[in-house]
């Protein structure tokens, strides 16, 4: 029985079954499939809440080892774990018992720690941009030399100081902005689309089973 | 009462056109006409880069991007990288190279685990599968992009491969990697990303390249025929674009009602 449930054609059929029961109501008005539709993305969303359990255990696993084994820095993981276990239980969906969202320590830990670390984050790209960019501006050869003149134009143009100077370089950056770049992007969108459509067919027909144990029987 | 909804039979026409596309290319495959592929270096540098961190002593990282499955234009990116994924997994133990999958989607952990289990029993070596290493890092997306980081910069590995949706988070990611001297092989399908992956990986997968990914590691004859078909697809886009700038610029408003159809 084991062997049986273990095939690969149950998960192939299963994603046939499921994909047809979200493309069909798209195209065609059949009530009682737009309810099935309905129920199977609700389905899917109680299916996602399950995985973060998964996630968590696989947070308390990792951790848990390297506090066990006391490797390099395994005081942050007690962090990490202290912290998880927190979050986790000051915001649990039960405000009669003053949990959830509007729970103190779960707001002042969302406010004062998540949020500033993941605002740190996200401006620190500033700096990786620099990098990068000192790394790219390097006329080497035809195509990087393109790609350093567009850039310093591009940067050029969104300075204030050099605009008001030289206003000819407002224009040209936009027209590099919206003619080649915007026909590269869309060139570049469609294709990732037909690309993203042709997987999606062969999804559909059960070619595909990259995503399926490697695709294998 | 319609049975079809009005607005979408003209995307329905085209998706069974497709479908019929990549059905018939697959039938003249199974009578031995495999279309060609053409080489994409960034596809084909996975094994050097695998090789490379093997002489190097070091582990490869290989990252399926940060979206879920279930989004309509993301989803597909990750079921791309999770194809690249199996590949990069059974070539990692066939060489004996310890392969680390930082993971954000909770619902995408035991997908990936999964394809790295099954290619390790299927080289008969199931008792070195360690969970651990398939590793869900933060749902979060900078607490995903600095635990990423943090292991990068601490286990230095030799070959970092991202195929698969990305946002703020990918030149922070290829940036650390090239900072390290990983080999960097990247791809994605999110337009405003693929510059700062070209400026800092070593190869890039650009957009539509990605979902042809598979066909291409596995060889499987009926994949890369279905890439056919979907040629198919992009030719009748390419004619209906040009068809439409035709007629726009005529003032004709034809194709525009075909496609509200």
């Amino acid at each position: 029985m084991s062997d049986v449930l273990r095939r690969i054609e149950i998960p192939i059929a299963l994603t046939i079954i499921a994909t047809l029961i979200q493309v069909i109501p798209y195209y065609v008005n059949i009530p009682v499939l737009d309810t099935v539709a309905s129920r199977a993305s609700n389905s899917v969303l109680l299916i996602v809440a399950y995985a973060t359990f998964i996630g968590v255990i696989s947070i308390l696993q990792v951790h848990g080892k390297r506090i066990q084994r006391q490797s390099e820095g395994w005081y942050y993981s007690i962090l990490v774990i202290g912290f998880t276990v927190i979050m986790a239980l000051t915001g649990l969906p039960l405000p009669e018992a003053g949990l959830g969202v509007n729970n103190n320590i779960y707001n002042w830990l969302f406010t004062n720690v998540l949020t500033p670390l993941g605002g740190t984050m996200y401006s620190i790209i500033a700096f990786f941009i620099t990098s990068a960019a000192f790394r790219a501006f390097r006329a080497r050869n035809l195509e990087s030399a393109i790609v350093l003149v567009a850039g310093t134009i591009m940067v050029m143009g969104n300075a204030p100081l050099i605009t008001n100077l030289i206003p000819p370089i407002a224009d040209i950056s936009l027209w590099i902005r919206e003619v080649p770049n915007m026909a590269t992007m869309r060139g570049v969108m469609i294709g990732a689309a037909l690309g993203s459509i042709a997987l999606a067919v062969r999804t559909l027909m059960g070619i595909e089973r990259g995503y399926l144990r490697g695709g294998q029987e | 009462m319609e049975i079809l909804i009005s607005g979408r039979i003209f995307g329905l026409v085209s998706l069974l056109v497709i479908m019929a596309a990549v059905a018939y290319y697959i039938r003249k495959s199974q009578e031995g006409k495999v279309p060609s592929v053409r080489r994409i270096p960034g596809i084909d540098a996975i094994d050097e880069s695998i090789g490379r961190a093997v002489e190097m002593g070091r582990p490869v990282f290989c990252s399926h991007g940060i979206a879920n499955l279930r989004a309509a234009t993301t989803g597909p990116q990750t079921l791309a990288g999770l194809s690249v994924l199996s590949y990069v997994a059974k070539r990692c133990i066939d060489v004996g190279a310890e392969l680390y999958v930082p993971v954000r989607q909770p619902e995408v952990w035991p997908v990936a685990a999964d394809i790295v289990e099954t290619e390790f029993k299927l080289a008969g070596k199931g008792d070195e599968f360690d969970p651990d290493r398939i590793r869900f890092l933060s749902n979060n997306q900078f607490g995903f992009s600095s635990n990423y980081m943090g292991m990068l910069m601490r286990q230095k590995p030799g070959a970092n491969i991202m195929v698969g949706a990305y946002w703020a988070e990918s030149l922070q990611l290829a940036e650390t990697g090239s900072r390290i001297g990983a080999m960097q092989i990247t791809g994605t399908a999110q337009t405003s990303q693929i510059p700062f992956f070209l400026v800092v990986s070593d190869y890039c997968l650009i957009g539509e390249e990605i979902y042809s990914a598979g066909a291409y590691l596995t060889n499987d004859v009926q994949l890369i025929a279905s890439l056919a078909g979907q040629d198919v697809g992009r030719i009748i886009a390419v004619i209906l674009g040009l068809l439409g700038a035709i007629t726009v610029t005529l003032g004709s408003n034809v194709l525009i009602n075909l496609f509200r159809m």
